[in-house]
């Protein structure tokens, strides 16, 4: 019971923080803002999800598998997200007001 | 603009009515009248002015004034005002559009057949067949890839040739012409290689440098058990073209360019097509549908095991392999 109320405390928290992800992505304007909030909640938002499930599954070949699916995003998603935001550092507008236009306003 | 006109907008919007729109007004990004600056977006550029007035001097006063407007460089602003009108439209269809797919899945749920009779389609004798005798006929632990290729060898063996004839069109496309020189192309593709030579990024290339080993390796596992667990030759062979791409990615396209040259490239895809099209005839040729075939099936669980399993996920797996590496190729640098 204990074990499960600590795993559900964790769950919840990442989904608040990939929740808060995606609302501030709406919410930024700016593309490295909105890349900004996009990258590091998401690697929060995993290690807090993961850490959740491995203790609500307990000690197990399982646990082992959610430790390298872990590994793996911590690997892609920050490199993933350091190229994005080179792509747009290094095809930046001389115009910054263009960067900043969303549609919707 | 910085950034501290994004922060400003903190307090709601004190001319909305209620606040649920002053809220909804805020997560839209508008900003409470008194303190946005406008102008700022909305400035007509100085350069504009210049060209218009240097490329048609000898143009008399507009008749028209819209047009003038547009053409004194205030099209950014006009162009942006369309834009956001269609935006509404975009949001009240995707509203609608939701709603729409929402009832049909809905409807659909209630019309299924209820659960567990025993004259629904599920259980009806085909995919009995498949699932009871699926390990003995064709000696395979995963039951798809029995199905995919044993029971339905010569479907995979369609999708297969899809791939290849999808990839000779690109590469009769986009492949550039060793006699006819494409200047603007060359041009364009030396543009590139000195950027990428310019820049190290060397972030991406520790990254696939700890990434693509794996990748790659996990891609033949998926393959080589293809037969035992899920996965199989198009789930391994994507992985491992994806792999391919990301090494090509990183390390540049010379280095990949010497491994899987346009030789090897064809064919290594062609032999993976025709062993697949032998084994699948002499398969027909000894009975048509492997039931009382003469290869030996093996242990089931084991890796040698299922017949002719393996080799066909092997071949299906090369050719996915191949053709996910030679899009990326051809797409991104026009040679292999």
């Amino acid at each position: 019971m204990i074990r499960f109320i600590i795993a559900a405390v964790f769950i919840v928290v990442g989904i608040f923080i990939f929740a808060a992800a995606a609302f501030g992505v709406f919410k930024f304007k700016y593309v490295l803002n909105r890349m900004h909030v996009a990258a590091k909640c998401d690697s929060l938002g995993a290690l807090l999800i993961l850490i959740g499930c491995m203790i609500l599954g307990g000690f197990s070949f399982m646990t082992l598998k959610l430790l390298l699916i872990l590994l793996i995003l911590w690997v892609t998603s920050p490199v993933a997200a350091h190229l994005i935001v080179k792509a747009e550092v290094k095809t930046q507008n001389e115009d910054e007001s263009d960067e900043y236009e969303v549609i919707g306003k | 603009m910085s950034n501290s006109n994004f922060n400003q907008d903190k307090k709601p919007n004190a001319h909305s009515k209620t606040p649920w729109k002053a809220f909804a007004g805020w997560v839209n990004g508008e900003y409470p009248e008194d303190t946005f600056e406008k102008p700022e977006l909305y400035q007509v550029p100085e350069q504009a002015h210049g060209a218009h007035h240097q490329e048609e001097p000898e143009q008399p006063a507009p008749a028209v004034p819209e047009q003038d407007a547009i053409q004194a460089g205030q099209g950014h602003f006009l162009l942006k005002e369309k834009f956001t009108r269609f935006y509404k439209v975009y949001i009240v269809l995707s509203v609608i559009i939701g709603c729409c797919v929402v009832g049909v899945l809905a409807f659909a749920v209630c019309s299924l057949p209820p659960y567990g009779y025993a004259e629904n389609p599920v259980n009806n004798e085909v995919s009995e067949k498949y699932l009871e005798d699926g390990l003995a006929d064709t000696g395979a632990t995963n039951a798809v890839a029995g199905m995919i290729l044993d029971y339905r060898a010569f479907d995979t063996f369609g999708e297969s040739t899809v791939l290849f004839v999808a990839v000779a069109a690109v590469m009769m496309l986009m492949k550039r012409s060793m006699n006819k020189k494409d200047e603007e192309g060359e041009r364009l593709v030396a543009h590139e290689t000195a950027i990428d030579k310019k820049d190290q990024n060397l972030i991406l290339k520790y990254g696939a440098m700890i990434l693509v080993p794996f990748i790659i390796l996990f891609g033949v596992y998926v393959i080589l058990n293809g037969h035992i667990s899920p996965g199989g030759g198009f789930s391994g062979g994507a992985m491992i073209g994806g792999g391919l791409m990301l090494y090509a990615l990183a390390f540049g396209h010379e280095k990949i360019s010497k491994v899987i040259t346009y030789r090897a490239f064809t064919v290594t895809t062609g032999c993976a097509l025709l062993t697949y099209a032998g084994c699948k005839a002499y398969s027909f040729y000894t009975g048509a549908n492997h039931l009382g075939g003469d290869i030996p099936k093996g242990i089931a669980g084991a890796i040698i095991s299922g017949g002719f399993i393996l080799p066909l996920n092997i071949c299906v797996g090369i050719t996915v392999a191949f053709t996910m590496y030679g899009f990326y190729a051809l797409f991104s640098k026009g040679e292999l």
